[in-house]
């Protein structure tokens, strides 16, 4: 066995584990030989005593475990990254899970997607095709109770976010940052004041929910004083729908989505797009 | 073929709740990690369906659930997808979701509160990675005063880190330098977060984090680290005999001496000179409303 015993007092290493720990290395490979049972291809394959397995790409053909553990870390990876709602580039995923099975990337991708919605219920999707950047979409509803069983708060600035979805669409798609602001003061929401939900919602909107690409938030040229105009990221394309933001709308005012018959047409020919086959997925753009 | 990874260094037969005195059931249990050729071949796995996603994913959201959340959760997840047939049996819900989880290498594992011997659950990582859930929220200077706090713990006889023996470590942290007055403020991060309890300024490991990282702690600790006598399962809270040293945790100890007239220490025999807690029982507690009515007094110096 090439493990010392790990004795605390030992500060080689424990500097291993004070190392190891904590740290997103990228190379490091799950722990297998864990007692008795380690495999035997990560045992001989441990270059350095004493620290734990690591897959090395010197020896040709992996084993079927390393493969199963490379896969189980890219899924733990994927599911960690997209809480923050963060989307997730590809450049973090070679470098914190691939390493060295970077020539297989596709396929660990491939394998990872498949049991992210098998087992998650989570679809790996790129934000935009050729943009090397994913995120997931929940292929479940999520339903008003979920709230009442959620460990976390959920997203409470959801409300805030679907009334500036709201607001961009029903205005054509694009809208002024200042005609946000008027909409949002008479709801008691001001950019510069604080809110007792939303917090700060100059930097919700502009900030969060861009970086989390639900916005786009761009300065428009040649105006005086300075002036902003948003429309929606790539993101809630993926997530949402114009037709699913118009009945929202239409929830709120009490009203039929068909009162609006320019956004609904809209809407219409949105719905019959989405509905041809699609062309994007999973797959990651070699 | 290299065996397949046993997920603990304890012996296979080992009880499948973190604290649960007595043997197994072959197989039936949570987290029971049976040694069998699961690699490859013919793995009979559960099958998923949107009843058991929506279990996952809302289970994820919580670092820890006590049982009776998570059978609540259960039957939201049956409404919600309209089968309001029987609810299956939650241990074999989960047993059916941790065969399927098996080839992530992660699992719905099951353990009790040391204090109180309540049932919790956590989504555990079996493969200690460096991509841990503790690791994405913290920074490196937070995580490193964690390490601080996890070893003191494990060192003490109580199974206690004082405040102060905590913060006097933070000169030595990894990474960017923190302030006695910030260190403060990530311990009741870590409290928040459920991987710390605090108790009268001492700090001890949250069920979650004993669940999530009994692995990491045998690993790194091997010497330091306590255990159960009875349960084998890793002991930082508990009873001690004064004869001979051997430890059990609270609920250990309930269910060992549970109606006996004289409890005497289970290795050496001599008398046992602790209060005996009271077993958990969850139907009193609904009773008695939500605070813990029968609780024993806060923490149980005991060693």
């Amino acid at each position: 066995m090439l493990q010392k015993p790990r004795n605390r007092g030992r500060p080689n290493t424990q500097a291993e584990r004070e190392r190891d720990w904590g740290r997103g290395a990228a190379e490091e490979a799950p722990s297998t030989s864990r007692g008795a049972g380690g495999s035997q291809e990560a045992r001989g394959t441990s270059s350095q005593g004493g620290r734990r397995a690591e897959a090395s790409p010197e020896v040709g053909p992996r084993s079927q475990q390393q493969l199963e553990l490379k896969v189980a870390e890219l899924v733990q990876f994927l599911l960690i990254k997209d809480q923050k709602k963060i989307p997730i580039k590809r450049t973090d995923i070679l470098k914190h899970v691939i390493g060295d099975y970077k020539d297989i990337f596709p396929d660990l991708l491939k394998l990872a997607a498949e049991r992210l919605e098998y087992v998650f219920g989570y679809k790996l999707v790129e934000l935009e095709p050729k943009s090397n950047t994913y995120i997931l979409i929940n292929t479940l509803e999520p339903v008003e109770e979920d709230a009442e069983v959620r460990g976390d708060q959920g997203t409470p600035t959801t409300g805030l976010l679907m009334i500036v979805l709201g607001l961009i669409f029903m205005k054509g798609n694009t809208i002024k940052e200042t005609e946000v602001w008027d909409f949002l003061r008479r709801l008691g929401v001001y950019p510069t004041k604080k809110h007792l939900v939303f917090g700060d919602p100059k930097k919700l909107i502009t900030e969060e929910f861009v970086r989390q690409r639900y916005l786009e938030y761009r300065r428009i040229p040649h105006t005086d004083p300075v002036d902003y105009e948003f429309q929606w990221g790539p993101r809630t394309n993926l997530e949402t729908s114009k037709m699913k933001v118009l009945k929202f709308v239409a929830k709120v005012h009490n009203q039929d989505p068909k009162d609006w018959p320019a956004q609904y047409c809209e809407a219409l020919a949105d719905e019959e797009a989405r509905a041809r086959p699609e062309t994007g997925g999973p797959t990651p753009s070699s | 073929m290299g065996a397949p990874r046993p997920r603990s260094p304890r012996p296979a037969g080992g009880a499948e709740a973190a604290f649960l005195p007595g043997p197994p059931a072959s197989g039936a249990t949570p987290g029971y990690r049976a040694p069998s050729c699961t690699q490859g071949g013919a793995r009979r796995a559960g099958i998923m369906t949107d009843v058991h996603r929506r279990f996952l994913q809302l289970l994820m959201t919580h670092g820890v659930l006590e049982e009776r959340g998570v059978r609540r959760l259960q039957k939201h997840c049956y409404r919600v997808h309209g089968r309001t047939a029987a609810v299956e049996e939650l241990e074999d819900f989960i047993n059916n979701i941790n065969s399927v989880l098996e080839s992530l290498y992660i699992e719905i594992k099951k353990g009790a509160t040391e204090d109180d011997g309540r049932p919790v659950y956590a989504l555990v990582n079996l493969a200690t990675t460096p991509v841990s859930k503790m690791a994405s929220d913290f920074a490196e200077n937070e995580l490193d005063l964690f390490r601080k706090a996890l070893e003191l713990i494990i060192d003490s006889e109580t199974g206690f880190a004082s405040s102060t023996n905590i913060l006097n470590l933070v000169d030595q942290l990894k990474g960017k330098k923190m302030r006695k007055k910030e260190a403060e403020q990530v311990l009741q991060k870590f409290v928040q977060n459920k991987w710390l309890i605090e108790k009268e300024g001492e700090f001890t490991l949250h069920s979650r984090a004993i669940l999530e990282m009994e692995q990491y702690i045998r690993e790194t600790y091997p010497d330091a680290v306590k255990t159960c006598n009875i349960c084998h399962g890793l002991l930082i809270q508990g009873q001690s005999c004064e004869t001979c040293g051997i430890r059990m945790h609270l609920p250990c100890v309930a269910k060992y001496f549970r109606s006996a007239p004289e409890p005497r220490c289970p290795h050496c025999n001599d008398y046992w000179p602790h209060e005996i807690p009271e077993v958990f029982n969850p139907d009193k507690e609904r009773e008695a409303g939500t605070s813990k009515a029968n609780k024993k007094p806060s923490r149980s110096r005991q060693h």
